[in-house]
């Protein structure tokens, strides 16, 4: 299904230099545009999730919202009703909805990937109701409201010594998102240079010579839903905490189709592009949305519908442009830009070590 | 003799692989030619050519005009039926609806029905199947029904790719027998692929073989079935 | 008993509408090897058209001919520009491009003709007649009437045309029937054509059931999902019944099961689809499937 990338060994300054940004962010901008980025990190934990599985493993989930959804009302009720530390639901969340994502692998262990994605896609339509009926529990329509902590001292103080400033709950929320954030990522790469990550790319290939050179099919695909699903755990339980609030229409069918953009803008099967890809699908319709109306030439009527309309019809061209055209994403582009301009430079002699030119056909 | 199509040094592959380095060959109107050769030295790749199967370079004319950038829909409509490698029949259809396929692009209705008398004259047999599922069919039975749905399409050339394969040989001998009747009655010309290269001898009248993608040798049928040392090294015989 | 009888009345007018969009997936899916996730927002964006026209002052009876024309020349339109280039790609691609033609309708729907509800006509009064005892409402059997007659009509077309002939050569058998001067890509843009036509119908029946709106098909592509699913994907017969058996359980299922109820009736649709995935992945009318790989 994919194209089998040689990516460039990765360059540790460059990575360095992501983090210490991201680290220092949220001290130079406002409380409101930290947890905005907040989001987009939790939005990049749940990409994340969806490439291990799709971009991996080779299964198409259209209903991640579902597991992001499980994993905030866990969070959200365990917190409300046992007035459990927020903090310490998170881990729960996502290891409850890594062992939901395990089990439901194991059925779809024997759908085709079209059954799969019309099966996920179904759940992900139905998530919402699903969520309303036990109301006793869910909160029905009405959600449930999540108190955000306020930072804890060794925080606080830390903030204070280094910036001079006092550290807000937006403040403390991110660097929770970003030390999971940080911490998954992490994860992902160890997973997918090592054994497992090698295991899901050889099924995602061609299961047939994965089952000939001993590959555990079954286990490696259940087990690439389950940890799919307990990033997009971890992802949901941060969401309740950085949006304060949980409700049905927190997890609509647009939600996993946004994932699905983040994953397939960043470029499947890349470790950077989740984290690209999410701050595209999130910041996209906001930004837009931004823009639209604060320009004096477009009428106000149309404005608002461009708001309303806007994200569907900029998600459903990407999707559509990117799977036809640079079906590698954002990172593919780069990594293909890279070796031509490497190619140009010595010379056209060492096809090998240049990236293989991304074929239009696969995803 | 005219000829009807002609073949000019071309060369064809797939991919990066190159399968015919430079074929060369002609078929008269209304003439049988057979090509011969083992597996591997580019038959069914000369048969894909002619009909926009894979890429090509040289030039391919039919009727005098260069095939050349035509696509396969078009190169069939100006009269070649190519029966397949695998014979190419449908089998989701009934046979009576495969028969309908070979005749659909047709206008003359009498022409059409009389044909459709004529094939049935040949194929009895298909005859009494017409409503079942061409998927119930023996294979000698597809062969022929791939037969009579290649002159259903009224062509002036037919390319018949191994209609021997998987054949017991009483019925490659009676196929054999309609394909040179077919050949006599209507004059369509057939360009035919086989293993089996006695029987193509004996039906042809003049005969390519083909090693590695290139024309080993040509020639008369007669004389190549004559000739000791062509048949040893090339037909194994 | 009465009552039931009206359930299940009222459960096969459901069912012809999820029918249609079914039997609609399931052309593009024999033509293709493919689920078309679109096949939803494309009725929807027929209905539009049927409104706009019906709007202007086109009479009822008119406006759904055109309405489904131009939802057969959009069809023909989409496979020529959108699925034609990546024809060949891997069915994942595919299949995201589908969701994203479906999410980029949706919102273009929304654009054009915003998000306020509107209420659609339908043609048929909403009294009821009493058939052999059991109070049917004239909308009903109107619906049932027009589903049984597009099913009936994509037959005839498939079974006995020419064109219908060439179009099932080319969907199972693309190299042979290129071989016999059957025009194949085109014989696809007609299947998209066609599937978009029938999609139509059940957008069109059931906008005076729902309101019209841009989401309006979410719900119904769920269940027309779970009726080709339960038929068997490649089935057109298997379609028209599982929609029908769909329409008719999912009616009696919020009829009668307490926790069911109106809100949880799209929740049945998801468990037909997991039940029949799981139990009997080709449906009751599919043959074994062929992976396309």
């Amino acid at each position: 299904m994919l194209q089998r990338i040689r990516t460039a060994p990765p360059r540790y300054w460059l990575v360095a230099i992501v983090v210490i940004f991201f680290m220092g962010f949220p001290t130079v901008i406002s409380s409101f545009q930290t947890s905005l980025w907040t989001q987009a990190l939790v939005l990049a934990i749940a990409i994340m999730g969806l490439n291990i599985l799709v971009g991996y493993s080779g299964q198409l989930s259209l209903g991640h919202g579902a597991f992001m959804a499980l994993g905030a009302y866990t969070s959200a009720i365990l917190a409300h009703r046992y007035k459990l530390d927020y903090l310490i639901t998170i881990p729960i969340a996502a290891l409850l909805t890594g062992l939901v994502g395990f089990l439901f692998g194991i059925p779809a262990l024997r759908l085709s990937a079209l059954y799969l994605a019309l099966a996920t896609f179904a759940l992900a339509v139905v998530t919402p109701s699903l969520i309303k009926r036990p109301d006793a529990l869910t909160g029905g329509v009405q959600g449930i409201l999540v108190i955000q902590p306020d930072p804890p001292q060794f925080a606080q103080d830390t903030f204070a010594t280094v910036t001079g400033t006092v550290m807000s709950s937006d403040q403390w929320i991110y660097y929770v998102a970003l030390f999971c954030a940080l911490l998954l990522f992490w994860v992902a790469w160890n997973l997918v240079r090592h054994r497992p990550g090698r295991a899901m790319r050889a099924i995602r290939d061609g299961e047939v010579a994965a089952a000939a050179s001993g590959v555990n099919i079954a286990g490696y695909k259940t087990m690439a839903f389950g940890i799919s699903a307990f990033y997009a755990g971890t992802a949901g339980s941060l969401f309740g905490l950085a949006t304060g609030f949980v409700s049905p229409d927190t997890f609509p069918v647009s939600l996993s189709i946004q994932l699905l953009v983040g994953a397939v803008v960043g470029g499947l099967a890349s470790i950077p592009g989740p984290l690209l890809g999410a701050i595209f699908a999130y910041f996209l319709p906001i930004e837009s949305n931004q823009w639209v109306p604060s320009q004096a030439w477009i009428p106000a009527q149309i404005a608002s519908t461009v708001k309303n309309a806007g994200p569907a019809v900029s998600y459903g061209v990407v999707l559509i442009a990117i799977m036809m055209f640079a079906p590698n994403g954002i990172v593919g582009l780069v990594n293909s830009g890279y070796a031509a301009l490497n190619r140009r430079l010595r010379g056209a002699g060492d096809r090998e070590t240049g990236q293989m030119p991304p074929d239009p056909q696969t995803v | 003799m005219t000829a009807l199509l002609e073949l000019d040094s071309v060369q064809a592959g797939y991919g990066p692989t190159s399968v015919l380095h430079g074929v060369s060959l002609s078929v008269p109107a209304g003439g049988v030619v057979a090509l011969l050769g083992a597996n591997g030295a580019g038959k069914t790749t000369t048969l894909r050519a002619i009909t926009g199967g894979v890429r090509w370079n040289g030039d391919i004319r039919f009727e005098g005009r260069s095939l050349r950038r035509m696509s396969t829909e078009e190169i069939v409509r100006r009269g070649i039926a190519h029966v397949p490698e695998g014979r190419g029949i449908c089998t989701e259809l009934t046979v009576d609806e495969n028969l309908k396929l070979g005749s659909h692009l047709r206008r003359d209705g009498a022409e059409v029905r009389k044909d459709y008398d004529r094939v049935f004259e040949y194929f009895p047999v298909l005859k009494e199947r017409r409503r079942l599922s061409a998927s119930t069919l023996s294979g000698g039975e597809q062969q022929m029904l791939a037969l009579a749905r290649a002159l259903l399409m009224k062509p002036r050339l037919m390319l018949l790719d191994e209609p021997s394969l998987g054949l017991a040989p009483i019925v490659v001998r009676s196929i054999f027998q309609i394909i040179r009747s077919i050949n006599e009655a209507s004059g369509v010309a057939v360009l035919l692929v086989e293993q089996n290269a006695r029987i193509a001898l004996d039906l042809s009248s003049t005969a390519y073989v083909l090693e590695v993608g290139r024309v080993a040798v040509h020639g008369d049928s007669a004389e190549l079935q004559g000739n000791e040392s062509v048949r040893r090294s090339y037909l194994g015989y | 008993m009465q009552e039931f009888l009206q359930q299940v009345v009222s459960g096969l007018a459901v069912g012809g509408i999820f029918a249609s969009l079914a039997l609609a997936l399931v052309l593009i899916y024999n033509a293709m090897g493919l689920v078309n996730f679109a096949q939803g927002e494309m009725a929807m964006l027929a209905t539009f058209v049927a409104y706009a026209l019906v709007n202007r002052g086109m009479s009822y009876w008119i406006a759904f001919p055109v309405a489904l024309v131009l939802a057969f020349g959009g069809g023909i339109v989409i496979q020529r520009i959108v699925i034609r280039p990546v024809e060949r790609a891997p069915i994942l691609t595919l299949v995201i491009i589908t969701l994203g033609l479906a999410t980029l309708l949706n919102g273009l729907a929304g654009f054009v003709f915003g998000y306020v509800p509107r209420s659609f006509p339908s043609p048929f009064s909403a009294q009821s007649a009493d058939v052999l005892g059991v109070f049917v409402s004239y909308r009903d059997l109107g619906v049932i009437a027009m589903s049984g007659l597009v099913l009936l009509a994509v037959y005839l077309l498939l079974q006995r045309t020419t064109v219908g002939l060439t179009m099932r050569a080319a969907a199972h058998h693309p190299e042979a029937s290129r071989l016999l001067g059957v025009q194949v890509s085109w014989m696809l843009g007609l299947g998209w054509g066609l599937a978009s036509a029938v999609g139509a119908v059940s957008g069109i029946m059931v906008a005076p059931i729902l309101l019209l709106e841009p989401n309006m098909m979410q719900s119904i592509i769920i269940y027309a999902f779970a009726a080709a699913v339960l038929g068997g994907i490649e089935s057109p017969l298997g379609a028209v019944v599982g929609g029908l058996a769909v329409g008719v359980t999912i009616n009696l299922a919020g009829a009668y099961l307490p926790f069911v109820g109106g809100d949880l009736q799209l929740a049945v649709g998801l468990a037909i689809i997991i039940a029949v995935l799981i139990i009997r992945p080709n449906g009751l009318f599919g043959r074994a499937a062929v992976r396309r790989v």
